[in-house]
């Protein structure tokens, strides 16, 4: 019997220990995870992204011109033909 | 005639005894639950079949030279299988919901104390007759708490092996019973209020994060806890290979073929231990009723923990997702996000809950690694 309370005894310090190392380690890990997302997070891409669409806007913006630069060429070139 | 009574005395029906026939039922009996209840049918049906196997008189299978006994002892006497799975499982797991909301491994690491209770509990078993754990049995028990089956079966050949069968028959039953045996303890222990939170979206996360963050769980279990680095390290080469995305081919192999393949030989291994002498025993039943305490702590302790983390944060956490805190990836998931649509049917916490999820993976194979280092 009073092994089986010595072993108790044994198990409830395994217990503590083993809470206390869990909560430990995962703890640094939560530091170790904030401090990586400060540096290597996702940069607010709206702003990276948005120039870049722009040009392309602006391209498209100006084709109509260049689609009736373009027909009239083809009809000239028909005419020719 | 010679020839005849010869036959007669090798066939089975000559050398049943009781205990291989029970055994046979035990086996037909998770065939049952993998085919028509559809509980876990990726390990029970090959453990259930195992089990036929290996109390088949004559048959030969798990004594030296035999098919199971090889896979036994190539497979989990040297702890291969159950780390080639959480190779898999780490190719598998995307952490971007745990590295957009890193406080969720609180809950991971609460939903632990479920193995560590057990433990106390396995020993405390001892002061009825019929009982005698040792420490090491108990502590093998014991991560039956952490629900997670190569942890489980891992840990209990390096520290109980003769359990061993009975330990994954509990592990994988209780895993498949979690939707049964998690609602009611989560509906006990919070408020209808509680239950109806709704959680922020979560953040993006870049493929930098992605990819550091297996190295730096690795980096920690190497500087604090090497006893965990078979199964951790194990879990973060699976997940480096899934996120780095240059080799797509090795990933796709670690989450598919190889993870099936090992997966049918984990099954009938531990199938093999399912024999009449090793299992039909006292301690068997010990083992499951610690088992299923075991899974009922930790649910409640995850529950408790994400309650005092709800109101210290001022009520952004639903204390439901302290419930994935045991690992049962992705089962326990999908039971906080139904139970949470039962109070609150546009309150999606799926993704949420899956940060608890894999923190407690890493939880368990942490908590795993403690009890190696002490008692191993």
């Amino acid at each position: 019997m009073a092994s089986i309370s010595e072993q108790l005894y044994d198990a409830l310090g395994i217990m503590v220990l083993g809470m206390a190392l869990v909560f430990l380690f995962l703890s640094f890990l939560i530091l170790a995870m904030n401090l990586v997302a400060r540096k290597f997070g996702p940069v607010p891409q709206v702003d990276n992204t948005s120039p870049a669409v722009q040009p392309q806007m602006s391209t498209t913006a100006v084709s109509p011109l260049m689609t009736v630069v373009i027909t009239a060429a083809i009809h000239q070139h028909r005419k020719k033909a | 005639m010679d020839g005849l009574i010869a036959f007669w005395a090798e066939s089975g029906i000559a050398n049943f005894d009781g205990g291989q026939l029970l055994m046979m039922g035990v086996g037909c009996i998770l065939l049952y639950l993998a085919i028509a209840k559809k509980f876990e049918p990726l390990l029970l049906l090959p453990i259930g079949f195992g089990a036929i196997l290996a109390n088949i008189p004559n048959g030969g299978f798990t004594d030296e030279g035999g098919l199971l006994y090889f896979a036994y002892y190539v497979g989990i006497e040297t702890g291969i299988f159950p780390l080639l799975i959480f190779m898999g499982v780490g190719a598998l797991t995307d952490f971007g919901a745990l590295i957009a909301n890193p406080k969720m491994l609180l809950l991971g690491a609460a939903a632990q104390f479920g193995i560590f209770a057990t433990l106390l509990g396995a020993i405390a078993l001892n002061w009825i007759p019929g009982f005698d754990f040792s420490m090491t049995d108990a502590a093998a028990i014991a991560i039956i708490g952490g629900a997670d089956g190569p942890t489980a079966i891992f840990l209990a050949s390096k520290l109980a092996p003769e359990l061993l069968g009975a330990i994954a028959v509990a592990a994988y039953s209780y895993m498949a019973l979690v939707p049964l045996i998690q609602p009611p303890i989560m509906r006990l222990l919070t408020t209808e209020a509680e239950r109806q939170i709704k959680m922020e979206q979560l953040r993006e996360v870049s493929k930098k994060e992605k990819i550091i963050f297996p190295l730096m769980v690795l980096g920690l279990t190497i500087l604090f806890l090497p006893a965990a680095t078979p199964l951790v390290g194990m879990f973060c080469l699976g997940n480096l290979m899934r996120e780095s995305g240059v080799v797509d081919r090795l990933s796709s192999t670690a989450q598919n073929e190889l993870i099936n393949i090992v997966t049918i030989f984990l099954g009938l291994a531990v199938g093999s231990k399912l024999s009449a002498e090793q299992f039909l025993q006292m301690e068997t039943l010990g083992i499951l009723v610690l088992g299923a305490v075991a899974f009922s702590i930790g649910t409640a302790s995850g529950v408790l923990m994400a309650k005092v983390m709800s109101k210290l944060s001022g009520g952004k956490i639903n204390p439901l997702l302290g419930a994935a805190g045991v690992s049962a990836v992705p089962m326990a998931a999908r039971v906080v996000n139904k139970v949470g649509l039962e109070s609150n049917n546009q309150n999606f916490l799926l993704m949420h809950a899956m940060g608890p999820n894999v923190a407690g993976v890493l939880g368990s194979a942490v908590a795993a690694g403690v009890l190696l280092a002490v008692l191993g």
